[in-house]
């Protein structure tokens, strides 16, 4: 019953039409997924709840998730998935780290507080052990969600764990990418694996070390709900109307992600996804951004200082 | 001669679980006398929480976990409304419940299929890579042409799941972490188009329950009979009820209820209070009613042993979940077993896709979806309902009109309990006494118990600090 791998690249072949992949970056791909073995990923959970991993389980757009468990990558430790526990987890962990190369994902924040047993990653291994002992041997480090990313609401005030994300935990990187999001969209984590293997290299990243691809576009400048009327901008004065819904408190002034072109939950292959938050009436949190949560709430007050970037 | 085994990590659930099995001969089978579970991740949520503005916590309180994030998002909003003296629109009501019911399925899913089927198939020549290897071979495993097909339906139940969610995200606008929640109702419109994309996918998964899942969860049943009788756990079950059917919530899809030893109870929520003698954290946090709860983390308490602490209804633990769920509404009568909590949750999916097509019915395209509220300066309210894997509370507290006290109790809080103030163990620690263990490095038999109860540890680590003010 085995999925061939031709349908990964198929997918990718999809997206290459539509732009998404150049035909070199294709030629890569198939390079990489013809090759001995498959590329490796350890991914760790940390001060988190998982959601990160459930929504790449939603993976559709670029690749299945199926697909990418069956044919194109070994995810050699994720808890959610993989069959072992305990010691014979623990031991696929540290055999998986021996050998250099590899993709580490970071999900959840890290505590640092009450020397680090906030949080273990298994037997008397705290999660921040686990991570220092598993990043020098990684070819390229994601940090997955705002949580991994900046601390999250993991970290939110008073941050009562001391909860830091992996850049703030480990210092400047050049192998660090985050991803953030709460949780991250599964084509996000999905394209930058897929520009990590085809070009062995971090994709262009802004300031706060994400991928310009996806973060790079203010989320205000492209929501429809702006005009929804004949051009003109209207506001909505109450939840569950229509206009756009910045004096309810939406933050996508401040917020930089593809989010209201790409949105979330994809029909298939290709394809984008079939609503998103601010096309649900929900305002933007700003999810995505350094600052989440304090810097973005109260969610649904009008913010004073919409044009700041965080 | 007793041996002690720890697995850390429990894997396979979702967030940090540490289970540790003392492992004896009784008559002639080496089996479990005694079990502990512990709790080994805490984030401090509700500390983040005081001082929010309260219209805030369905939004945050969502993110205490990823698989659940639709019931929490909810019992805040009930907790909300309770607290502003408002109900939800018809729309907006019916909107939550397929939403809620949209993700119970994509949990239900993913458990018996992600979750729980590697604990019983021989995946060799099928799936022979990581995270499939390394793995555990049992002599009891399924193999042949039955696991072929159970690994194929393993497989196609990545996209079930997804489309689960997509359905949910409908009106959800994203999941996991929805969008529209809010408050006094659902902020997404009803539309013609948006009805028909959410039937056309219920159909979807409501034949995948019916020709796929239901027949594989009856399959397991039979081929691992033993499994009707272990991992039964104290017998006592509880249900907070959930899928309001009126606009106040007194008709209800599953009702609330208690089954004592088999006996149907009157339910007061009244009677829930948390202990911590086996906790860490400090005496003064312990034996309180959760709208007056407490909890100040100390992991140094000698004797504490989890982060989790022990919810009691009364002086007594309780199991909360789909087997309570529909053995508490006469849905479910075959019994109390770790098979049987596998079997109540396929049969409870097929049952909430069938309610959800009515609910669709009722949907009507432009009539309101949220009732206004405002903020009160001082107030309290609750939200009770159901995650998948049980029943779910929300109790919060205003003051000078920002939150002063938020506290939940999840239901793995009540599954995976440590023991409490009298010592009783809580009912997983319950349910893995007796479970034969013959290998110590291949514990099978011990997750295949722990997996029937879908612990969500993210879930069930929370604290708040009452009235205390947050500077930010």
């Amino acid at each position: 019953m085995r999925i061939t791998r031709r349908d990964f690249l198929k997918a990718a072949a999809a997206a290459a039409v539509a732009g998404r992949l150049t035909p070199s970056a294709l030629a890569a791909l198939g390079r990489t997924l013809r090759g001995e073995g498959h590329p490796r990923v350890i991914w760790l959970q940390g001060a988190g709840c998982d959601g990160c991993a459930v929504s790449f389980l939603n993976s559709v757009h670029f690749a299945t998730v199926d697909d990418l468990l069956v044919n194109t990558l070994d995810v050699e430790f994720q808890s959610n998935l993989m069959a072992a526990a305990g010691d014979l987890a623990v031991s696929a962990a540290q055999a998986a780290a021996a050998q250099p190369g590899y993709i580490l994902i970071i999900e959840g924040a890290i505590p640092t507080g009450s020397a680090g047993r906030y949080c273990m990653a298994w037997s008397n291994t705290t999660m921040e052990a686990a991570v220092q002992t598993t990043a020098p041997n990684a070819a390229f480090i994601l940090a997955v969600g705002s949580c991994a990313a900046y601390g999250g609401v993991t970290a939110g005030a008073p941050n009562p764990t001391q909860a830091q994300g992996v850049g703030q935990l480990l210092g400047a990187d050049a192998r660090l990418v985050n991803l953030p999001g709460c949780p991250c969209h599964p084509d996000w984590l999905v394209g930058t694996v897929t520009y990590l293997l085809t070009n062995n290299r971090v994709p262009p990243l802004d300031a706060h070390r994400r991928p310009l691809s996806y973060f790079g576009v203010r989320v205000h400048d492209r929501c429809y709900r702006r005009h929804q009327q004949c051009g003109q901008p209207t506001f909505a004065t109450e939840l569950g109307s229509d206009g756009c819904l910045e004096h309810l408190g939406c933050k996508g002034k401040k917020t930089y992600s593809d989010c209201p072109m790409r949105k979330w939950n994809s029909r298939g292959p290709g394809e984008y996804g079939v609503n998103w938050c601010v096309g649900s009436g929900g305002p933007c949190l700003g999810c995505v951004q350094p600052t989440f949560p304090d810097g973005m709430s109260p969610f649904f007050v009008y913010s004073a200082r919409p044009e700041a970037k965080d | 001669m007793p041996t002690t085994l720890t697995i850390d990590p429990v894997t396979r659930i979702e967030g940090h679980l540490e289970i540790q099995v003392t492992v004896d001969t009784v008559g002639g089978q080496q089996q479990v006398t005694e079990a502990r579970c512990a709790g080994t991740m805490f984030r401090g949520f509700e500390i983040v929480l005081a001082g929010r503005d309260p219209r805030d916590a369905a939004l945050y309180t969502q993110r205490i976990c990823g698989v659940c994030p639709v019931s929490h998002a909810l019992a805040a909003c009930l907790a909300l409304e309770d607290a502003f003296g408002i109900v939800a629109p018809d729309n907006g009501r019916n909107l939550r419940n397929l939403v809620l019911g949209a993700n119970y399925i994509q949990s239900h899913v993913l458990h018996f299929y992600h979750l729980s089927l590697p604990d019983f198939i021989d995946t060799t020549g099928l799936l022979d890579a990581s995270p499939w290897t390394p793995r555990y071979v049992r002599p009891d495993l399924i193999g042949g042409a039955a696991a072929a097909t159970l690994v194929q339906h393993y497989v196609s139940a990545f996209t079930a799941r997804r489309k689960a969610h997509q359905m949910g995200a409908i009106f959800a606008g994203k999941l996991p972490c929805v969008g529209s929640f809010v408050a006094g109702g659902c902020t997404q419109q009803v539309s013609a188009e948006n009805v028909a994309a959410f039937r056309t996918l219920l159909n979807e998964l409501r034949a995948f329950i019916q020709n796929v899942y239901l027949p594989d969860a009856n399959l397991l049943a039979t081929a691992f009979p033993a499994y009707s009788q272990l991992g039964q756990g104290g017998g006592n079950l509880l249900t907070f009820g959930a899928f309001d059917l009126n606009a106040g919530g007194t008709s209800k899809l599953f009702a609330r209820g208690r089954r004592v030893n088999g006996t149907p109870a009157a339910t007061d929520p009244q009677q829930i209070t948390e202990q911590v003698a086996r906790s860490w954290y400090t005496p003064a946090s312990g034996n309180r009613h959760p709208s007056v709860g407490l909890t100040e983390p100390d992991r140094d308490r000698p004797d504490g042993y989890s982060w989790l602490k022990a919810p009691r209804y009364g002086t007594t633990p309780y199991e909360l979940g789909p087997l309570a769920r529909m053995t508490v509404n006469g849905e479910y009568t075959r019994g109390i077993s770790a098979m049987d909590r596998i079997l109540a949750r396929a049969q409870e999916a097929m049952k909430l896709a069938n309610a959800m097509n009515g609910w669709l019915d009722e949907l009507v395209p432009g009539a309101p979806v949220v009732q206004p509220g405002s903020v009160p300066q001082t107030t309290a309210g609750v939200g009770l309902t159901e995650a998948p894997r049980g029943g779910l509370g929300h109790w919060l507290s205003i003051e000078d009109g920002v939150i002063s006290r938020y506290q939940v109790i999840t239901p793995t809080n009540w599954n995976a309990s440590p023991r409490d103030d009298a010592g009783v163990p809580g009912p997983i620690e319950a349910a893995l006494v007796g479970v034969p263990l013959d290998d110590l490095s291949q514990p099978s038999e011990v997750l295949r118990v722990v997996h029937s109860f879908d612990p969500c540890l993210a879930c069930a680590v929370h604290a708040v600090r009452p009235g205390r003010q947050v500077s930010r």
